[in-house]
């Protein structure tokens, strides 16, 4: 007699029957998850157009007072009355009130010798040629200094004015 | 392992000391200078200076030459230094040192800088002297535990004006610069150089009552007047304050007078009876921009207007010379 074979799991394989379109969608369903991560990782490696930072052009426009001056290396700030002097810069002229001894002496054009990367201060006042002078530009305690080195009278002395914002 | 650790130390530390040897190994002297007295203004200085050089390591250097000299001679230009030695041939040539070039073990400083720091003025009481330095242009390898001579030869064209100086002379090499004192040699004759030359005199020697910083300058620079009460008794001696009586000559030939005792014109006390002004000539004579100053006529008075004093303590006036050259 043949034995007969009990069906012990039919409930399991009528269950299966069911599952089997479930894991088939959700294996689709994967795929294109995985596809879209792709796509997206693809599109995210995209070269960047990296643009350099640029130097700000230098700019002296507004009014700048002496904080400093010395002469052939003395400091003269506290023993002659620098106070009063101003230089009112616009964006390619210059006025100056109370004038003391400077680089020139009377109003007119002014520019840098690279805006950018400036080196050199000229001037060219109304009634005389240019003249020029170097030019530091650091920033001290949080404010912008503008250091010019010149010769207002005898070219053998040198004077260095230290400028400021005034306010 | 930490003997081992101990050991390398030391090791470290006598090799240290040995290359430290080779390294401090030259000195230098200037036996004897030969200088003039004096010269006419606008005359070539001639200055010898016999150097001996002792070596116990082994150095590959330049020389270098220096000389303390008033600035109105612009030596930069208007010197050259030569010399001969027992390891050279024939006359070696010297090349100036641009000032901002920084001096070996200067910490940063350049020779002239450097220089006035560590060796001084030589005694000058006016501000406007300066050292020039030169190198040689070759270096020069020298053996060990020997010692070198070498005969220097300075030549400086002078300026027309009359003055006095002290003249002062420095040799180093460009490895030890001036890094301790046997490692250079300095030299200061005792005698105060004089150029006989035109102008006022400018007395870099003697105490002066009152003198002008810059020497060289033109109406446009800030001049400092200074009176030193203390060099001479005069009539301001018990002054509690100070004022300037001023002349201002033009290249027409006129004068112009600021003699009042205010603001203007006082001077500030240093102390000690010594007193001072800072002016801006074309500002206190009031200028217009066709007319120069040639020239500065002036008196120190108190408060009152008296007491004038002036050149050498007398009622002449003390005088400057507005020039650039």
């Amino acid at each position: 007699m043949k034995p007969s074979i009990t069906k012990l799991n039919a409930q399991e394989e009528e269950l299966r029957g069911s599952i089997r379109p479930l894991k088939r969608h959700c294996l689709r369903i994967k795929k294109f998850i995985l596809f879209t991560i792709a796509a997206v990782a693809l599109w995210a490696c995209k070269p960047e157009r990296l643009v350099a930072p640029g130097e700000p052009v230098k700019a002296l426009s507004g009014s700048w007072q002496i904080i400093k001056a010395t002469r052939n290396g003395t400091d003269l700030t506290n023993r002659f009355d620098f106070s009063k002097f101003r230089i009112h810069f616009t964006d390619s002229s210059y006025t100056i009130d109370s004038l003391v001894p400077f680089i020139v002496a009377g109003n007119g054009k002014w520019a840098f010798d690279d805006p950018t990367y400036p080196f050199q201060l000229s001037f060219v006042a109304a009634d005389s040629g240019k003249k020029s002078a170097p030019l530091l530009y650091p920033v001290s305690a949080g404010q912008r200094n503008v250091i010019m080195t010149f010769s207002p009278g005898c070219g053998l002395n040198s004077y260095q004015y230290t400028l400021q914002k005034a306010n | 392992m930490k003997a081992k650790h101990k050991f390398s130390g030391w090791g470290w530390k006598a090799v240290g000391a040995l290359l430290l040897l080779i390294i401090a190994g030259c000195s230098m002297t200037i036996d004897n200078v030969t200088q003039p007295g004096s010269v006419n203004g606008g005359d070539i200085l001639p200055v010898t200076l016999n150097v001996t050089i002792s070596i116990n390591g082994g150095q590959t250097s330049n020389f270098m030459v220096a000389v303390l000299v008033p600035k109105v001679w612009n030596a930069q230009k208007n010197a050259t230094i030569t010399f001969t030695s027992d390891i050279t041939s024939g006359d070696q040539g010297m090349t100036l040192i641009p000032a901002g070039s920084p001096a070996p073990q200067g910490g940063g400083l350049d020779w002239p800088t450097l220089l006035a720091q560590k060796i001084g003025n030589g005694g000058n009481l006016l501000p406007d002297y300066e050292w020039v330095a030169f190198y040689s242009n070759s270096a020069y390898t020298v053996a060990d535990n020997s010692t070198v001579h070498a005969t220097v030869s300075i030549k400086i064209k002078t300026s027309p004006d009359n003055l006095l100086f002290k003249l002062g002379y420095c040799v180093a090499n460009s490895t030890d610069g001036l890094s301790s004192p046997d490692r250079y040699g300095t030299a200061f004759p005792n005698s105060c150089f004089q150029v006989n030359g035109t102008g006022d005199l400018i007395d870099f020697c003697n105490p002066q009552l009152s003198v002008v910083d810059p020497r060289t300058s033109m109406d446009n620079d800030i001049i400092t007047l200074t009176f030193d009460g203390g060099v001479a008794p005069t009539p301001l001696d018990n002054a509690t304050s100070v004022y300037l009586c001023i002349s201002g000559i033009t290249d027409a030939g006129d004068s112009l007078s600021v003699c009042e005792q205010t603001d203007r014109t006082k001077m500030r006390s240093l102390g000690l009876n010594k007193w001072q002004k800072d002016i801006w000539p074309r500002k206190l004579f009031g200028l217009p921009a066709n007319k120069h100053l040639t020239g500065l006529r002036y008196w120190l008075t108190d408060a009152a207007g008296g007491g004038k004093v002036g050149y050498g303590g007398g009622s002449a006036p003390f005088t400057y010379t507005f020039k650039c050259q």
